[in-house]
């Protein structure tokens, strides 16, 4: 590559990063910065103060809503690795199976509804249950959305060398064994990407948990922001450093096993 | 020995690799199965019921409304706004969705190594982070008086600009908001789908003192077609909530509508308005057309393989 070309492919990539990242990161000083130079135009928080913090964490029950969230974010990974893992796995493994197709199709179609023309059936559901106000409402109707953790997982365990699953076959295992110990074993980092991906997203989850959990003091870390916000107030300094609460716990988890997600992603089926 | 033991072994291989074990494949499936029956396509079919009826959520009292809800909602100049700013919406993040990534993907695969690892590790970042959390941090900096951005902009004489609260603006302004995680997301994909490429080619045509532009041009654009196409289609899927959330943290739909759209028309007409009748015929509407641009897509894909 030439040396033009080098200097042009960095410049690129950093210019995206800077413009993609800024926001954040200015966020990220200022929530340090004293309340009375909040607005001054120099970015750098010094000295330092944890003012913001002591406001934010007075007046907002951020402790209760990082436990929610951690609830939802971790009962929806369980419950979805629990429930997409066998389905993925008969899909590679039982390929002569019939209904295949169809079960192939349903999940399919299921991901490509608009998941917002579901949420006043669901919310009603929810009720009637009496799951309003509790975090098993706002975890179980996400199940709706594990065709995706189906259709990732399958792209994994097609990986998986046949001759090894053939190995286990002929010692006379059965299918939830190769499962268990096969299966499980050789694809224990994709699927550690996978629920790391799905804990992720399922964090950040705003609209739900708003509509099933909309106690400002009893919801989780997205839509607890929001009301906290409200129209009227425009404390920034707290508002930012709240925020910064809420997304620390996930960027932590991502940058620790960014290298895990882009690997998951790289060697899934996109073409 | 070796002879004669061979064809036996393997017939009885295949036999129990590739087992024909429906009811056993079934107990596997039925989690999923009951998944989505009862969350996606349960929800459908009480989706499409509820758009024929008047109901308020929670009074005895439903009525048959026939289809009503639908005229209603074809009638009203509020939900032809929200479908015309859909419409805009998707315009303005189709570059973000194609474009970009594209670049920044095919900049990354160009030089693999820690840098660009590095590099890949802060793209992807976006799409983790809290979505209120960014959504604040763009208040905190769209601030039409004390915001950093019309701050900048001062000193280049720059009148202050109401960026989310001019109807001008303010949609503009959204998708500005929402791109970075269209953008990091793509990235990864674009990424994955030019992980399936032979470097070979490119290290050949360097060789041949083929410039990086001639590269691109020639060898990687023509191949990531179809990616282009699917991760357009993709962002399509991805991007609703996501704007909904900035729409619901920044604007609420407003100045005047200007930043309404479908998702969030159906949002206000269940949840503000109470009124599950017009919601639901709103949501049967969106899958519908929804439904129409996937079917569209499909055919004209298979013309196109058809054509070759």
């Amino acid at each position: 590559m030439r040396r033009g070309d080098a200097i042009g492919r960095h410049l690129l990539l950093i210019t995206a990063i800077v413009l993609m990242l800024f926001p954040v990161a200015l966020a990220l000083a200022t929530s340090f910065k004293p309340v009375s130079t909040i607005f001054d135009l120099n970015p750098l928080p010094f000295p330092a103060s944890m003012e913001n913090y002591d406001l934010a964490v007075g007046k907002f029950p951020i402790g209760r809503l990082l436990w929610n969230t951690f609830v939802m974010a971790a009962g929806v990974t369980v419950a979805t690795m629990l429930v997409a893992l066998p389905a993925a796995y008969a899909l590679v493994r039982f390929d002569t199976a019939r209904g295949r197709g169809f079960v192939l199709a349903a999940v399919g179609i299921s991901l490509l509804i608009p998941p917002q023309a579901l949420i006043i059936p669901q919310f009603l559901m929810t009720a009637k249950l009496g799951w309003q106000g509790h975090t098993i409402g706002v975890i179980i109707p996400q199940l709706g959305v594990s065709a995706l953790a189906v259709l990732l997982l399958r792209d994994h365990i097609r990986s998986v060398p046949q001759s090894l699953i053939g190995a286990a076959v002929l010692e006379g295992a059965t299918s939830w064994e190769i499962l268990r110990h096969v299966v499980l074993g050789v694809l224990r980092p994709a699927l550690g990407a996978v629920a790391i991906l799905l804990f992720i997203s399922t964090w950040n989850e705003f609209l739900w948990p708003l509509l099933v959990m909309p106690d400002p003091e009893d919801t989780t870390i997205q839509p607890g922001l929001a009301l906290f916000v409200g129209p009227e107030s425009a404390q920034y300094g707290p508002m930012l450093a709240a925020a910064m609460l809420a997304s620390l716990p996930v960027v932590v988890i991502y940058v620790l096993a960014s290298r895990r997600i882009a690997d998951a992603f790289l060697h899934s089926g996109v073409r | 020995m070796t002879l004669t033991k061979t064809p036996e072994v393997t017939p009885k291989a295949r036999v129990v690799e590739r087992p024909a074990a429906t009811g056993l494949a079934w107990l596997y499936f039925s989690p999923t199965m009951l998944s989505i029956t009862v969350w996606v396509y349960g929800p459908l079919v009480f989706t499409a019921v509820l758009s024929f009826l008047d109901w308020n959520l929670v009074s005895p009292d439903i009525e048959f409304n026939g289809l009503k809800n639908y005229e209603t909602l074809l009638t009203e100049p509020e939900f032809g706004n929200a479908a015309w700013n859909t419409l805009k919406y998707a315009l303005f993040v189709l570059p973000f969705a194609t474009v970009v990534p594209c670049a920044l993907a095919i900049a990354l695969w160009k030089r693999p190594g820690r840098v660009s690892e590095f590099y890949r590790m802060l793209l992807f970042l976006p799409v983790v982070l809290a979505p209120v959390a960014n959504a604040l941090s763009w208040q905190f900096i769209l601030d039409p008086l004390y915001g950093t951005l019309n701050q900048v902009l001062g000193f280049a004489g720059v009148e202050p600009i109401n960026w989310l609260g001019d109807p001008a603006t303010a949609l503009p302004t959204v998708v500005v908001v929402t791109a970075p995680k269209v953008v990091a997301l793509n990235t990864l994909l674009f990424g994955a789908a030019l992980a399936s490429l032979d470097r070979r080619t490119v290290d050949a045509a360097r060789l041949d003192d083929a410039t990086e532009g001639e590269i691109t041009r020639a060898i990687i654009l023509p191949q990531l077609r179809r990616p282009i196409v699917l991760l357009g289609l993709l962002s399509m899927v991805v991007v609703w909530p996501w704007l909904f959330t900035n729409i619901g943290v920044l604007t609420r739909g407003g100045p005047s509508n200007a930043t309404d759209n479908v998702y969030y028309r159906l949002y206000t007409y269940g949840f503000t308005f109470f009124d599950a009748g017009t919601a639901s015929a709103a949501a049967i509407v969106i899958a519908l057309a929804f439904g129409l641009l996937l079917t569209v897509h499909t055919l004209l894909s298979r013309r196109f393989r058809a054509t070759r």
